[in-house]
């Protein structure tokens, strides 16, 4: 699948450079027309600028982004002395809130900013792909929908971490990683509302699920606490690494806020999706063709348009 | 703010004036030293600390009025111990007669913690009498918002009579608008004490859910709460007596208030909106509980392979990549233009 996922890539006709050819992947170079013929590796050549070369997030994304981790610190801050009540450490944290019933307010606010954002996120993501459809834009390689080619696209780079495999796979706008980080906060949204809604109105569940409240109860307590700790664990440790903290994106990585990505990072993890913003985006095309030319890539006299 | 100050000057110091020690009884109360080693080896205090005393709770009582065993000068040794259901006491505001806690302590003689004689003797000696909890605190300011008024007259009537003590309501800020005097957090403490000793609870044969009724209540939403100094989420006495804070009974004796019958009516006093199947919930949760194998595999097994299962492979992923990309030439900032400045191609 992931071989023939390029749009209007091919790798036919292209003359490699004698010294390596042997050992180069079928798909080294892509081809592009008007372009010229685009090597995996070329994010080690082209210049970027910190704070984003290409777009990736609309301002929506990057606001219900910053509602949602300015929220779920909140929520955490508050949440986890809570549950640690017995550890010596938590009156301290809820001492910061100026104590526990003022935390519980703030928790709960938090929560319902956190529900906002998620709904503001589902209306923009409902909204868009409409909007995509009707303008018969809709490519469903471009969403955060996991296909066959993310398991591949997986297998792949765990090859290359491994040595096994030369280059990194060609990978869409939204790679592996950020499926698997997507579809984990759509279940923990899913746990974390409610399981929360449960225990914030006990009443109400006991009176819409009559047989057995308690269960639901001890249920909510468990599942809520266990996917907090779960998810916080997750960015704390997998998440703020992987964007900050990894070689290339230390000390900080500004997509956060500015929405754009860094060229070398869109080649590198999101190939297929730079090939497209070639299309979309005149000025790229020609950065690429000057760079290309420069290393002596460009397109070549004689190979078809 | 200045007069404030002042009227406050002389407020505390006509408090100090009026001393309760009418018989001079301080004439040798009086000296820290007042002590003796008795036949248990244990070093008996005699020393009544004076500005101590006249600014609690009982500091208008003479000490005569509860020590009524003392008939001369100087008294022989204390053998007997002050009846609280003695009336003894000075009249209280608007009232005829004499005070006395009797009414109060007639209620406690019914409850779970009243001595009775068919007790064990360990039983009876574990029973807590009055003082095991008040201590004739201090005098302390409350903050006002926590008990409606009517609620707090409700608490004035089981010893008052209503005619006078709404007037006397000013007079009295002692724990008239909180429930107790002590935070939850001291109730807490209080009540496990005891009933937080399970080899003690265990000797008193206790069985079941009573036995691990502190631990469970601390993994309650309740327990959480109060151990963190919230003043409204549920501490013992909530749920385990009514206002009258004196009346706990086992829960099937029907006069209890975690009795079946009465468990909504409990719930009630802070969960306005419940229906009958509410009280089914568990305020003691207890995840070791038989009858609940599923949540237990689940929380002890399921979710913890889930939550190791997910971190250390997410966490070998990342390291497996900044390794390779590392040794692939990835810089770690982005410097001029570019982080692959490490190897050449």
């Amino acid at each position: 699948m992931h071989k023939g996922a390029e749009m209007t890539a091919t790798t036919e006709g292209i003359a490699r450079p004698g010294q390596v050819a042997e050992t180069l992947p079928e798909d080294y170079f892509t081809y592009v027309a008007g372009v010229g013929n685009i090597p995996r590796d070329i994010y080690k050549h082209v210049k970027s600028n910190p704070f984003g070369d290409l777009p990736r997030y609309s301002a929506h994304i990057v606001i219900q982004h910053i509602l949602i981790f300015t929220t779920f610190i909140a929520l955490a801050a508050t949440g986890i002395p809570l549950h640690y009540a017995d550890l010596f450490w938590a009156p301290y944290v809820i001492s910061l809130f100026g104590g526990i019933d003022t935390a519980q307010v703030i928790h709960r606010t938090a929560a319902f900013v956190m529900i906002g954002a998620c709904v503001y996120h589902l209306l923009t993501i409902i909204g868009s792909t409409i909007r995509k459809i009707i303008k018969k834009e809709f490519d469903v390689r471009r969403t955060q929908v996991p296909l066959p080619k993310d398991l591949f696209d997986l297998i792949h780079d765990v090859k290359y971490f491994l040595g096994l495999a030369p280059y990194r796979p060609k990978m869409e706008k939204f790679m592996y990683k950020q499926k698997l980080h997507y579809l984990a906060i759509l279940w923990g949204s899913f746990v974390l509302i409610s399981a929360g809604t449960a225990l914030l109105f006990p009443e109400y569940i006991a009176s819409l699920w009559p047989f057995d409240p308690a269960i639901i109860q001890d249920l909510a307590r468990i599942m809520h606490a266990d996917e907090a700790i779960l998810a916080l664990i997750v960015i704390a440790f997998w998440h703020l690494s992987n964007v900050h903290l990894v070689p290339g994106r230390f000390p900080a990585q500004w997509t956060v806020f500015t929405g754009r990505i860094t060229r070398e990072h869109q080649l590198e993890e999101h190939f297929l999706e730079y090939l497209r913003n070639l299309e979309e985006i005149p000025e790229e095309r020609e950065y690429m063709r000057s760079l290309l030319s420069e290393l002596g890539y460009a397109e070549k006299e004689g190979v078809p348009e | 703010m200045i007069l404030l100050f002042i009227l406050g000057m002389a407020l505390s110091g006509c408090s100090r004036a009026e001393a309760a020690d009418v018989e001079n009884c301080l004439m040798c109360h009086k000296y820290p030293s007042l002590a003796r080693i008795g036949a248990d080896g244990l070093v008996k205090n005699y020393y009544v600390k004076e500005h101590l005393f006249l600014n609690s709770l009982h500091g208008k009582v003479a000490c005569r009025g509860c020590h009524t065993y003392i008939k001369k000068f100087p008294h022989d040794p204390v053998t007997e111990k002050v009846n609280c259901a003695n009336v003894c006491h000075i009249k209280p505001p608007f009232a005829e007669e004499n005070f006395s806690h009797k009414k109060i302590i007639d209620v406690f003689d019914t409850s779970i913690h009243a001595i009775k004689p068919d007790d064990s003797p360990l039983m009876k000696a574990s029973d807590p009498d009055c003082k095991y909890c008040h201590l004739n605190p201090l005098y302390k300011r409350v903050d006002e918002k926590t008990i409606s008024y009517g609620k707090s007259l409700d608490r004035c009537l089981n010893c008052h009579k209503r005619k006078g003590v709404t007037e006397a309501y000013h007079h009295m800020m002692h724990r008239l608008r909180h429930k107790t005097s002590r935070s939850s957090q001291e109730i807490v403490a209080l009540c496990s004490g005891c009933h937080g000793n399970v080899p003690l609870m265990k000797k008193l044969q206790l069985t079941g859910r009573a036995l691990d009724a502190v631990q469970t209540y601390e993994q309650s939403i309740h327990g959480k709460m109060t151990a963190l100094g919230s003043e409204k989420a549920a501490d013992c006495i909530s749920c385990h007596a009514s206002s009258l804070l004196h009346d706990i009974y086992k829960p099937d004796n029907p006069k209890s208030t975690i009795n079946e019958k009465n468990l909504q009516a409990t719930c009630k006093n802070c969960h306005k909106k419940i229906n009958k199947y509410f009280v089914k919930i568990a305020v003691h949760p207890s995840l070791e509980d038989p009858h609940n194998p599923i949540l237990f595999v689940l929380n002890n097994m399921v979710l913890r392979l889930m939550l190791y299962g997910t971190v250390f492979g997410l966490m070998a992923l990342l390291f497996l990549e900044t390794f390779r990309r590392r040794k692939d030439g990835a810089g770690m900032k982005l410097k001029s233009g570019t982080s692959w400045g490490k190897k050449k191609k």
